[in-house]
Protein backbone atom coordinates (compact mmCIF):
# COMPACT_ATOMS: atom_id res chain seq x y z
CA UNK A 1 0.00 0.00 0.00
CA UNK A 2 3.17 2.55 0.88
CA UNK A 3 3.93 1.56 -2.08
CA UNK A 4 1.90 4.13 -4.35
CA UNK A 5 3.71 7.10 -2.56
CA UNK A 6 6.29 7.81 -4.93
CA UNK A 7 5.12 11.37 -5.17
CA UNK A 8 6.44 11.75 -1.94
CA UNK A 9 9.84 10.97 -2.26
CA UNK A 10 12.33 12.98 0.18
CA UNK A 11 15.32 11.29 -2.02
CA UNK A 12 16.17 8.17 -3.84
CA UNK A 13 16.42 5.00 -1.64
CA UNK A 14 19.41 4.09 0.25
CA UNK A 15 21.01 1.59 -2.00
CA UNK A 16 18.15 1.01 -4.29
CA UNK A 17 19.07 3.38 -7.17
CA UNK A 18 23.03 5.05 -6.89
CA UNK A 19 22.68 5.76 -10.48
CA UNK A 20 19.87 8.22 -10.00
CA UNK A 21 21.68 9.54 -6.52
CA UNK A 22 24.46 10.57 -8.57
CA UNK A 23 22.36 12.01 -11.27
CA UNK A 24 20.41 14.44 -8.35
CA UNK A 25 23.40 15.03 -6.78
CA UNK A 26 25.08 16.71 -9.76
CA UNK A 27 21.81 18.30 -11.37
CA UNK A 28 20.01 19.13 -8.07
CA UNK A 29 16.43 19.63 -7.88
CA UNK A 30 14.77 23.82 -7.99
CA UNK A 31 11.71 21.87 -5.75
CA UNK A 32 11.19 23.11 -1.89
CA UNK A 33 11.38 20.25 0.59
CA UNK A 34 9.18 19.61 3.43
CA UNK A 35 10.43 21.79 6.50
CA UNK A 36 10.54 18.70 8.41
CA UNK A 37 11.86 16.37 5.95
CA UNK A 38 14.92 14.48 7.10
CA UNK A 39 17.78 12.29 5.08
CA UNK A 40 16.30 9.11 3.35
CA UNK A 41 17.27 6.46 6.04
CA UNK A 42 16.95 8.53 8.83
CA UNK A 43 16.19 6.25 12.52
CA UNK A 44 13.75 5.60 12.94
CA UNK A 45 11.62 5.84 9.67
CA UNK A 46 7.93 6.58 9.89
CA UNK A 47 4.98 5.76 7.75
CA UNK A 48 1.52 7.24 7.91
CA UNK A 49 -1.89 6.05 6.92
CA UNK A 50 -5.13 6.90 6.92
CA UNK A 51 -8.71 4.98 7.35
CA UNK A 52 -11.94 6.34 7.89
CA UNK A 53 -11.82 6.56 11.88
CA UNK A 54 -8.16 7.19 12.47
CA UNK A 55 -4.81 7.86 11.77
CA UNK A 56 -1.91 5.23 12.00
CA UNK A 57 1.41 6.46 12.66
CA UNK A 58 3.78 2.99 11.81
CA UNK A 59 7.61 3.86 13.77
CA UNK A 60 10.08 1.58 12.16
CA UNK A 61 12.53 1.57 15.54
CA UNK A 62 13.92 -1.81 15.57
CA UNK A 63 15.88 -3.04 18.43
CA UNK A 64 14.26 -0.32 20.84
CA UNK A 65 12.72 -0.89 24.44
CA UNK A 66 9.02 0.51 24.23
CA UNK A 67 9.88 2.23 27.74
CA UNK A 68 12.95 4.09 26.06
CA UNK A 69 10.68 5.57 23.43
CA UNK A 70 8.80 8.87 24.06
CA UNK A 71 5.93 9.60 21.96
CA UNK A 72 3.74 13.10 22.45
CA UNK A 73 1.11 15.23 20.68
CA UNK A 74 0.78 18.83 20.65
CA UNK A 75 -1.09 20.50 17.96
CA UNK A 76 -1.33 17.66 15.35
CA UNK A 77 2.80 17.88 15.68
CA UNK A 78 3.83 14.30 16.34
CA UNK A 79 7.09 13.80 18.02
CA UNK A 80 8.78 10.93 19.11
CA UNK A 81 12.09 10.85 21.05
CA UNK A 82 14.17 7.98 22.35
CA UNK A 83 17.66 6.96 22.54
CA UNK A 84 19.16 3.35 20.81
CA UNK A 85 21.85 2.26 22.92
CA UNK A 86 25.33 1.04 21.00
CA UNK A 87 25.46 -2.60 20.24
CA UNK A 88 27.51 -4.33 23.00
CA UNK A 89 29.64 -6.90 21.26
CA UNK A 90 29.71 -9.42 23.47
CA UNK A 91 33.56 -10.32 23.76
CA UNK A 92 34.95 -11.05 26.59
CA UNK A 93 38.99 -10.44 26.69
CA UNK A 94 39.31 -9.46 23.31
CA UNK A 95 39.24 -6.26 21.18
CA UNK A 96 36.62 -5.78 18.60
CA UNK A 97 36.91 -5.33 15.02
CA UNK A 98 34.51 -3.10 13.52
CA UNK A 99 33.58 -3.83 9.54
CA UNK A 100 30.55 -2.18 9.25
CA UNK A 101 28.77 0.10 11.15
CA UNK A 102 25.56 1.47 9.39
CA UNK A 103 23.23 1.15 12.13
CA UNK A 104 22.50 4.65 13.85
CA UNK A 105 22.81 4.39 17.72
CA UNK A 106 22.17 7.34 20.14
CA UNK A 107 19.66 9.95 20.66
CA UNK A 108 16.97 10.84 18.07
CA UNK A 109 13.76 12.95 18.05
CA UNK A 110 11.73 12.95 14.80
CA UNK A 111 8.97 15.21 14.29
CA UNK A 112 5.83 14.98 12.05
CA UNK A 113 2.80 16.98 11.08
CA UNK A 114 -0.31 15.16 11.20
CA UNK A 115 -3.52 15.68 9.47
CA UNK A 116 -6.29 17.90 11.79
CA UNK A 117 -9.10 16.92 13.63
CA UNK A 118 -7.48 13.77 15.75
CA UNK A 119 -8.35 13.07 19.64
CA UNK A 120 -4.80 12.61 21.27
CA UNK A 121 -6.57 11.48 24.35
CA UNK A 122 -7.50 8.48 23.43
CA UNK A 123 -4.29 7.79 21.34
CA UNK A 124 -2.71 4.25 21.52
CA UNK A 125 0.52 3.24 20.81
CA UNK A 126 2.17 -1.03 20.86
CA UNK A 127 4.74 -2.05 19.76
CA UNK A 128 5.59 -5.25 18.09
CA UNK A 129 8.44 -6.64 15.76
CA UNK A 130 10.62 -3.75 16.12
CA UNK A 131 7.55 -1.39 14.85
CA UNK A 132 5.75 0.92 17.36
CA UNK A 133 2.12 1.32 15.96
CA UNK A 134 0.50 4.80 16.97
CA UNK A 135 -3.32 4.85 16.56
CA UNK A 136 -4.99 7.82 16.85
CA UNK A 137 -8.78 8.20 16.54
CA UNK A 138 -10.62 10.82 14.56
CA UNK A 139 -13.06 13.16 16.71
CA UNK A 140 -16.58 12.12 16.44
CA UNK A 141 -17.61 15.02 14.49
CA UNK A 142 -14.99 14.73 11.29
CA UNK A 143 -16.06 10.98 10.61
CA UNK A 144 -17.16 10.44 7.49
CA UNK A 145 -21.22 10.37 7.34
CA UNK A 146 -24.19 8.99 5.80
CA UNK A 147 -27.02 11.23 5.11
CA UNK A 148 -30.56 9.49 4.45
CA UNK A 149 -32.27 10.65 1.69
CA UNK A 150 -36.08 11.33 2.70
CA UNK A 151 -38.65 10.48 0.35
CA UNK A 152 -41.22 13.27 -0.25
CA UNK B 1 0.62 -4.82 3.55
CA UNK B 2 0.47 -6.39 0.24
CA UNK B 3 -1.78 -4.16 -2.09
CA UNK B 4 0.83 -3.96 -4.79
CA UNK B 5 0.70 -8.05 -5.36
CA UNK B 6 -2.85 -8.61 -4.59
CA UNK B 7 -3.94 -5.62 -7.31
CA UNK B 8 -1.35 -7.14 -9.44
CA UNK B 9 -3.08 -10.40 -9.01
CA UNK B 10 -6.54 -8.97 -9.73
CA UNK B 11 -5.64 -7.76 -12.94
CA UNK B 12 -3.91 -10.76 -14.64
CA UNK B 13 -5.19 -13.67 -12.54
CA UNK B 14 -3.61 -15.88 -15.27
CA UNK B 15 -0.79 -14.62 -15.89
CA UNK B 16 2.12 -16.81 -13.82
CA UNK B 17 4.94 -15.78 -16.15
CA UNK B 18 7.94 -14.11 -15.03
CA UNK B 19 7.01 -11.05 -16.05
CA UNK B 20 3.34 -10.67 -14.03
CA UNK B 21 6.35 -9.94 -11.00
CA UNK B 22 6.26 -6.24 -11.39
CA UNK B 23 9.56 -4.80 -10.36
CA UNK B 24 7.67 -2.51 -8.17
CA UNK B 25 6.56 -5.59 -5.87
CA UNK B 26 10.36 -6.68 -5.80
CA UNK B 27 11.32 -3.97 -4.24
CA UNK B 28 13.48 -4.46 -1.74
CA UNK B 29 15.06 -2.34 0.88
CA UNK B 30 18.52 -2.82 2.00
CA UNK B 31 18.74 -2.78 6.01
CA UNK B 32 21.55 -1.07 7.41
CA UNK B 33 23.95 -3.82 9.28
CA UNK B 34 26.74 -3.67 11.54
CA UNK B 35 29.52 -6.62 11.17
CA UNK B 36 32.28 -6.75 14.04
CA UNK B 37 34.68 -9.55 15.06
CA UNK B 38 34.51 -11.12 18.58
CA UNK B 39 34.83 -14.33 19.92
CA UNK B 40 36.26 -16.20 17.43
CA UNK B 41 33.17 -15.39 14.99
CA UNK B 42 31.70 -12.48 13.09
CA UNK B 43 28.60 -10.94 14.21
CA UNK B 44 26.13 -9.50 11.91
CA UNK B 45 23.20 -7.17 13.26
CA UNK B 46 20.40 -6.13 11.03
CA UNK B 47 17.98 -3.71 11.04
CA UNK B 48 14.54 -4.58 10.23
CA UNK B 49 11.77 -3.82 11.74
CA UNK B 50 8.61 -5.38 11.10
CA UNK B 51 9.56 -8.78 10.09
CA UNK B 52 8.49 -11.86 12.24
CA UNK B 53 10.71 -14.63 12.76
CA UNK B 54 8.16 -16.71 10.23
CA UNK B 55 9.06 -14.06 7.74
CA UNK B 56 12.44 -13.82 7.75
CA UNK B 57 14.81 -15.86 5.65
CA UNK B 58 18.66 -16.94 5.84
CA UNK B 59 20.05 -19.09 3.44
CA UNK B 60 24.33 -19.73 2.93
CA UNK B 61 24.65 -20.98 -0.61
CA UNK B 62 27.61 -21.43 -2.64
CA UNK B 63 29.51 -18.88 -0.08
CA UNK B 64 26.82 -16.30 -0.38
CA UNK B 65 24.88 -15.16 2.81
CA UNK B 66 21.48 -13.70 2.08
CA UNK B 67 19.30 -12.20 4.36
CA UNK B 68 15.80 -11.32 3.29
CA UNK B 69 12.37 -10.80 5.14
CA UNK B 70 9.22 -9.55 4.26
CA UNK B 71 7.40 -6.95 6.59
CA UNK B 72 4.17 -7.32 8.17
CA UNK B 73 2.35 -4.90 9.39
CA UNK B 74 -0.93 -4.83 11.06
CA UNK B 75 -2.94 -2.97 8.57
CA UNK B 76 -6.88 -2.47 8.56
CA UNK B 77 -8.75 -2.51 5.41
CA UNK B 78 -9.22 0.65 3.22
CA UNK B 79 -5.95 1.80 4.64
CA UNK B 80 -4.40 4.51 2.31
CA UNK B 81 -0.89 6.22 3.15
CA UNK B 82 -0.78 9.86 3.49
CA UNK B 83 3.04 9.46 4.02
CA UNK B 84 5.74 6.57 3.99
CA UNK B 85 9.52 6.57 4.32
CA UNK B 86 9.60 2.56 3.85
CA UNK B 87 7.92 1.84 0.78
CA UNK B 88 9.17 -1.43 0.03
CA UNK B 89 7.67 -4.74 1.34
CA UNK B 90 10.88 -6.53 2.70
CA UNK B 91 13.85 -6.55 2.89
CA UNK B 92 17.13 -8.26 1.28
CA UNK B 93 20.88 -8.30 2.01
CA UNK B 94 24.15 -10.83 0.34
CA UNK B 95 26.84 -11.15 1.67
CA UNK B 96 30.05 -12.76 0.61
CA UNK B 97 31.51 -15.09 3.05
CA UNK B 98 35.37 -15.92 3.17
CA UNK B 99 36.44 -19.72 3.63
CA UNK B 100 37.00 -19.59 7.43
CA UNK B 101 33.71 -19.40 8.21
CA UNK B 102 32.14 -22.52 9.17
CA UNK B 103 28.98 -22.25 7.40
CA UNK B 104 27.11 -25.31 9.11
CA UNK B 105 27.60 -23.84 12.70
CA UNK B 106 25.67 -20.51 11.53
CA UNK B 107 23.51 -19.12 14.32
CA UNK B 108 20.39 -16.35 13.90
CA UNK B 109 18.27 -14.91 16.07
CA UNK B 110 15.84 -11.79 15.98
CA UNK B 111 14.37 -9.78 18.99
CA UNK B 112 12.54 -6.53 18.50
CA UNK B 113 13.13 -6.48 14.78
CA UNK B 114 17.30 -6.45 14.82
CA UNK B 115 18.64 -9.88 13.58
CA UNK B 116 21.41 -11.51 15.03
CA UNK B 117 23.48 -13.78 12.86
CA UNK B 118 26.84 -15.43 14.34
CA UNK B 119 29.42 -16.75 11.83
CA UNK B 120 31.87 -18.76 13.77
CA UNK B 121 35.10 -19.53 12.11
CA UNK B 122 36.98 -22.89 11.55
CA UNK B 123 38.41 -24.45 14.64
CA UNK B 124 41.72 -23.97 12.40
CA UNK B 125 41.44 -20.66 11.95
CA UNK B 126 40.69 -19.23 15.68
CA UNK B 127 42.96 -17.05 17.13
CA UNK B 128 45.99 -18.60 18.78
CA UNK B 129 48.36 -16.95 21.36
CA UNK B 130 52.12 -18.29 20.40
CA UNK B 131 54.40 -18.29 23.61
CA UNK B 132 57.32 -16.40 23.19
CA UNK B 133 59.87 -19.20 25.29
CA UNK B 134 63.16 -17.21 26.65
CA UNK B 135 66.24 -18.01 25.39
Amino acid sequence: MFGDLRRFDTGPSRGVDWFRQLMDEMFPESGAADIRSVPRGSYPMINIGRTDDAVRVYVFAAGLAPEVLDVSIQDNVLTVRGERPEASPEAEGGETAFFRRERGTGEFIRTVALPEGLDADRAEANCRNGVVEIHLPKREELKPRRIAIQAT
Amino acid sequence: MNEVSRQQTRQQPEATSQEAREPQAELAMQPPVDIFEADNALHLLVDMPGVTRDALRIEVDNNVLSLEGDIQLDMPEGMSAIYAEVRAQRYARRFTLSHEIDSDAIAARIDNGVVHVTLPKKQSHHRRRIEVKSA
